[in-house]
């Protein structure tokens, strides 16, 4: 049989490159900042700003539009290296280069990709996508947002919760998001802007667990006016914009995972060589073998399972659900466990804020309920594979 | 201005380097490797003149085996216009690599040629002086800042030197080697990433080159430093002295 000589994590030329590319610039920018920007809760724009000179903004769209032209499974890179030192920077970037600049432009049109791209791919504006509201989350068909149209302009109402990116800091809203709300015919999505009317930062929220480095708000949008310009696709074209767009958003949240865990696989392993206890390295334990075993087994599996989704997903295309749930369920459940492994073999230190494994053990956590919790998983997985168990060998 | 920059595949500084147990070199397998941190400045130097100049070209060579090409790409991938790999398997001391470039040279006949001051495997810091012996033509090593007379004839450049700053003022064509204060490369942006793909890298075998070769030097041993032991503490002057006299042998 022919030898396969693939490097599944770095599969062509322009994947090793960009990851590359992407590590030193986070070795020598985003580590440094990471722990102070965590503790004043505080998102780093100029930082943000920097990736756009990189292209990672416009990672997804296609030359022709003035983007980077990558594919899924580069986006994976991006979010996988970002997080291994700052997940809560990464999900800042994810929630503007994934759930704003790809969805958009997949979704605009020729005036509206001219209209907005450029702004969004340099990072002169920040996007963020509004799916969630105060009382509608994992439901999200049961969303109240309405908008209602009156000759040229939509009139927008209601509140959209958990907004990443949805301010910069505690008083300037984000500048522009891709909402979704209720139309006569359907789900619809719009471009709505900061300095629209009737839209505005209801309250930027404060004292997550973690993600401290992204902003994440509640807004208000109160007969906010929308111009028919502005509106993605058809009416009622949405709601399959949102699901196309869940399956990039799920797979680049487990590479978040992935980044996480192998960092803290990193960390406990040369903490374990280097700390001594009874007279002999704490990695001559079989407890602490057991922790740092198990975690870069685990990693390692949900990683493979990870690159094996990317490499297969095509970003114009739904039909990845499967993967991309499953991709997510067991990456951020390992992440989180991985994080809590790492913590138990730094003992005291692990608990420490300078010893970066408490800050992603506090990061992994959102990954199980942001982009579809655990049990939104669990429901969809099981409600395709009874459908399609051909899949399953 | 075309410029002509080298690039030579070493082991990434950050990796732990162990030779091998004979000390016939180093342990190689499960190193990485990176672009000479010196070429990537002189890489970045080039991508400046021609951007401040509006024009001209970046060509890069190497010499080694086929695995240079992925530091190719990379200089690619930075902006460089095109690259050269000159395809050679056994080991080169500096004077061989100086008369393949001298062939290259004649060739391509740049304006400049940008080397690093030296490469950080060898540490030899001479590849540059020989080959401006070698095409007779003048040399500027440890360039600090790099400027051109506005008709692309001459070039002022400051050295950095023991003691100082010196500067020197000479014709083109000529050969510059880089220091590190040079400038801070950029990274190779991902439009850049997906662009360097389509660029050329064309091989040469090294036969075809006409230069000889025969190593000068050998390698009769490598052996790592010797382990740094723990320092001691001691609470007067006068005991530091009785021991840098007695214990250290140095006064
Ligand atoms: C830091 C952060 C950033 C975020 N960023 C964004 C963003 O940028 N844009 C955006 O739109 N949203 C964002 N979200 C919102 C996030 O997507 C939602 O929190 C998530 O979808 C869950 O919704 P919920 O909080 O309303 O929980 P709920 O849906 O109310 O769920 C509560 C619990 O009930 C369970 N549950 C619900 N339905 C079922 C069911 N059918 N079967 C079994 N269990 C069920 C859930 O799994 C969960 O355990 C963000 C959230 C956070 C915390």
């Amino acid at each position: 049989m022919p030898t396969v000589n693939l490097d599944l994590f770095n599969p062509t030329e322009e994947h090793t490159l960009l990851r590359k590319t992407v590590r030193d610039f986070v070795r020598t920018h985003v580590e440094p900042q990471a722990l102070e920007y965590d503790r004043q809760e505080r998102f780093n724009l100029p930082l943000f700003r920097q990736l756009g000179d990189l292209g990672l903004l416009g990672i997804t769209v296609p030359a022709e539009y003035g983007g980077s032209g990558m594919d899924a499974l580069a986006a994976v890179i991006a979010h996988e290296e970002l997080s291994a030192s700052d997940p809560g920077f990464c999900l800042a970037y994810l929630a503007h280069a994934m759930l704003f600049v790809n969805n958009f432009c997949h979704n605009a049109n020729a005036d509206q990709r001219q209209r907005y791209l450029d702004k969004v791919i340099s990072g002169e504006w920040v996007g963020g996508m509004c799916m969630t509201e105060p009382s509608v989350g994992t439901d999200v068909l049961g969303m109240k947002s309405e908008a209602i149209r009156r000759g040229d302009y939509y009139y927008l109402n209601g509140r959209k919760m958990f907004i990443t990116n949805g301010a910069l800091d505690d008083a300037t809203l984000g500048n522009i998001f891709l909402v979704y709300a209720r139309t006569e015919k359907g789900i619809s999505s719009f471009v709505v802007e900061k300095g629209f009317s009737g839209f505005s930062l209801g309250q930027r929220l404060h004292g997550k667990a973690g993600m401290r480095a992204s902003m994440t708000a509640e807004l208000v949008f109160d007969d906010c006016v929308v111009p028919v310009e502005n509106r993605l696709g058809e009416e009622g074209d949405s709601l399959l914009h949102m699901m196309r767009n869940l399956e990039i958003e799920r797979v680049t949240i487990a590479a978040m995972s992935t980044g996480i865990a192998g960092r803290c696989v990193e960390v406990m392993t040369r903490y374990a060589s280097e700390r001594t206890a009874f007279g002999q390295p704490i990695n001559a334990f079989g407890q602490i073998q057991r922790y740092i075993a198990d975690s870069y087994a685990q990693y390692m599996a949900a990683r493979t399972y990870l690159y094996y989704t990317a490499v297969r997903m095509d970003l114009n295309k739904p039909g990845q659900r499967i993967d991309s749930d499953g991709v997510k369920l067991v990456a951020t459940m390992m992440a989180k466990q991985v994080a809590d492994n790492a913590m138990q073999v730094l003992g005291g230190y692990g608990y420490l804020g300078e010893y970066v494994v408490e800050r992603l053990w506090r990061d992994a956590k959102l990954l199980e309920i942001g982009g579809g919790t655990l049990e939104a998983h669990q429901k969809n997985i099981t409600k395709d594979l009874t459908r399609r168990m051909d899949l399953i060998r | 201005m075309k410029t002509l920059v080298t690039v030579k595949r070493v082991p990434d500084p950050e990796t732990t380097i162990r030779v091998k147990p004979d000390g016939s070199g180093i342990v190689t397998d499960n190193i990485k490797y990176v672009i000479n941190p010196f070429d990537e400045i002189a890489i970045e130097e080039a991508l400046r003149i021609k951007e401040k100049q509006g024009g001209g070209e970046v060509v890069l060579v190497s010499i080694g085996g086929k695995s240079v090409t992925e530091q190719l790409r990379t200089g690619l991938a930075m902006g460089a216009d095109r690259a050269i790999l000159v395809l050679c398997e056994q080991p080169l001391d500096s004077l061989a690599v100086a008369k393949l470039l001298t062939k290259l040279v004649e060739k391509e006949t740049p304006e400049l040629v940008l080397m690093g001051k030296q490469a950080i495997d060898d540490d030899s810091n001479q590849a540059g002086q020989m080959l401006a012996a070698l095409l007779e033509w003048p040399q500027a090593t440890f360039a600090s800042k790099i400027d051109f007379a506005a008709d692309q004839k001459s070039a002022t450049v400051i050295r950095e030197v023991d003691g100082g700053l010196e500067t020197i003022g000479f014709a083109l064509p000529a050969i510059i080697t880089t220091d590190l204060r040079l400038n801070e490369p950029r990274y190779a942006s991902l439009p850049g990433i997906m662009k360097a793909r389509k660029k050329e890298i064309k091989e040469i075998p090294v036969a075809d080159l006409g230069a000889d070769i025969t190593p000068r030097l050998t390698v009769v041993k490598m052996a790592p430093p010797p382990k740094k032991e723990a320092g001691k503490k001691v609470e007067t002057v006068q005991a530091l002295l009785d021991l840098l006299h007695t214990e250290a042998k140095v006064i």
